[in-house]
């Protein structure tokens, strides 16, 4: 049977509507507690590490240091050189499983302790709190028209913004540049117009993320925040408030038991709401906007422990555990599932292959190029000649003699250096012509081996493979 | 200006990894432009890189979003006029 499809004249109409929402500022108030103390702890961890590390120094050079002019990345007692971009790539690989790890167990750890949008946007609104005063106050700044006072206390905040937004332009383009060198340039004004660019390029953009569209950033352009739900099940750990102690929300009056007028714990405070960074209530449920700070939990349990109330009304709980009112050991127990342990497994056999790579990482490295403007030509006494450019880099700490042989062809012989030099982390690249006699190998392309052995140590060796053109 | 940020934003982005993924495998050094060796400094090949990396993103973004405007917005832009 065939249905008949149903025709219709009416008119496909389009509703033209805005797809943004109009933003209203969020004056986050402040917070005090567990959760907090652990964001705070977070913020100097990585900014210890981000704005002291480019300083240290090893070996005679910088310890962290990503030279791009060389084209030589160090750290600490390693080298890389492009040619071993494939430990960059697993670190990455790392580092996203590390990402899918944490939010399957404990939902947006990173997002609310340790991504630079949140710790910088913190580091921000400690600053305004200092100079502008509190949440109230910084409101009724914003209403007030403008004054003496509110032009000193606008040119305050923006000019300490301003400074560490550029300090960290700088500490940036430290990790790039060797820092003190850049210092020295900044005090004898003879920085290059690109640093000078990417420093306050930088710092601007810190000084834009931070200080103006902070929650926004999360909100509308970070793509992590897009795709994170994907990773969250019901035995995720979220912030999550707890409905059936909380509702029906409303306060308590005095004398009166409020149980006993059928009121939940949730006084209606509002204070979970004021201290969102990104303006959300949490009572609502589990929302995409929340980057899982805690900075709720901290808050209600404040209110709670006034209230003579049970802290935890909001608290880091799962779905399954809300539903069925588990404990934290039924949490725990039900944090061993197959997808964490599917992440695990993956995310450990990427570590030990990666540290198992770096420990083994040989520390020479020799790339063979044909010279692509002559093929082969004939030279004095009727011998065959290929050019070679030969690119020999020492990944040690130490200066090392290489000696380089040649092999693969009766006869085969090498002009040029055959012993060569190499400071601690140096590279050099030179010529070398590779004679045969006409009647050596075959017509057409042999293949023939370069072998570059460090003279001090014969386990360090490399032999690569060319090709020889013969005629 | 929301239209300009999601052009801006997401090319700014991938110019980033593209940027990345080309200096790796290319020493700018090595390059060619109009038929000469490239002499500008390694900073300033890297940081000219980035840009054109970043236009050529942010044009296909625009595109992108010039396309996504439907037959009947052309239509109620003509009847305006």
């Amino acid at each position: 049977m065939v249905t008949p499809l149903a025709v219709t004249s009416k008119p496909v109409t389009f509703v033209e509507q805005s797809l943004y929402e109009v933003h209203e500022k969020v004056y986050p108030r402040s917070v005090t507690g567990v959760y907090a103390t652990w964001r705070w702890l977070m913020v100097w961890l990585t900014q210890t590490l981000f704005y002291g590390l480019c300083w240290l120094p090893w070996n005679g050079r910088q310890a962290v240091l990503f030279d791009l002019t060389a084209r030589k990345f160090y750290i600490f007692g390693l080298v890389f050189w492009p040619q071993d971009i494939i430990y960059l790539a697993v670190l990455l690989i790392i580092s996203a499983y590390s990402l899918f790890l944490f939010t399957a167990v404990g939902g947006r750890l990173w997002c609310g302790y340790a991504c630079p949008q949140t710790v910088y946007t913190e580091i921000f609104l400690w600053i305004e709190r200092k100079i502008e005063g509190n949440r109230a106050a910084r409101i009724k700044l914003d209403a007030n028209a403008m004054s003496p006072r509110k032009l000193l206390l606008r040119v305050a905040k923006y000019s300490a913004w301003g400074l560490l937004a550029l300090w960290t332009g700088f500490t940036f383009v430290g990790y790039f540049t060797p820092i003190k060198m850049l210092w020295v340039s900044v005090w004898s004004f003879s920085l290059g117009p690109w640093e000078i660019f990417w420093i306050i390029f930088y710092g601007s953009f810190t000084y834009l993320f931070a200080g103006h569209l902070r929650e926004q950033v999360c909100k509308y352009m970070c793509p992590y925040a897009r795709f994170q739900g994907v990773m969250f099940d019901p035995d995720t750990l979220t912030i999550t408030y707890d409905a059936t102690r909380g509702e029906p929300r409303g306060s308590h009056k005095k004398g009166e038991s409020y149980k006993a007028q059928g009121k939940g714990d949730c006084v209606d405070c509002s204070i979970c709401v004021q201290v969102c960074p990104t303006g959300i209530d949490i009572r609502k449920g589990l929302q995409y906007e929340c980057i899982g700070c805690a900075a709720c939990i901290d808050a209600c349990d404040q209110v709670m422990e006034k209230m003579g109330t049970p802290k935890g009304l909001i608290r880091y709980s799962t779905e399954h555990a809300i539903a069925a009112h588990w404990g934290w050991k039924e949490i725990i127990s039900h944090i061993v599932r197959p997808r964490v342990l599917i992440y695990t497994a993956i995310l450990w056999t990427i570590i030990a292959a990666f540290i198992w790579g770096i420990a083994t990482k040989s520390t020479l490295r020799v790339d063979v190029i044909r010279d692509r403007a002559v093929l082969a030509r004939e030279v004095e006494g009727g011998l065959i000649e290929n050019v070679y450019r030969l690119h020999v880099m020492n990944a040690s700490e130490a200066a090392h003699r290489y000696a380089i042989t040649v092999s693969g062809l009766p006869e085969i012989n090498m002009i040029g250096e055959r012993i060569i030099e190499l400071p601690p982390a140096g590279d050099r690249t030179f010529m070398v012509q590779v004679r045969v006699p006409p009647d050596s190998g075959k017509r057409g392309s042999n293949v023939i081996y370069f072998e570059v052995k460090a003279m001090a140590d014969e386990t360090t060796v490399i032999r690569e493979k060319a090709t020889f053109i013969q005629p | 200006m929301q239209n300009i940020l999601s052009v801006l934003w997401p090319s700014f982005l991938v110019a980033g990894i593209a940027e990345g993924i080309f200096f790796t495998l290319i020493d700018p050094q090595e390059l060619y432009l109009f038929g000469e060796p490239v002499h500008f400094s390694s900073l300033t090949t890297y940081s000219i890189g980035f840009f054109c990396f970043w236009v050529i993103c942010a044009a296909s973004s625009m595109a992108t979003c010039y396309l996504l405007h439907t037959a009947q917005e052309f239509k109620g832009a003509d009847q305006k006029t």
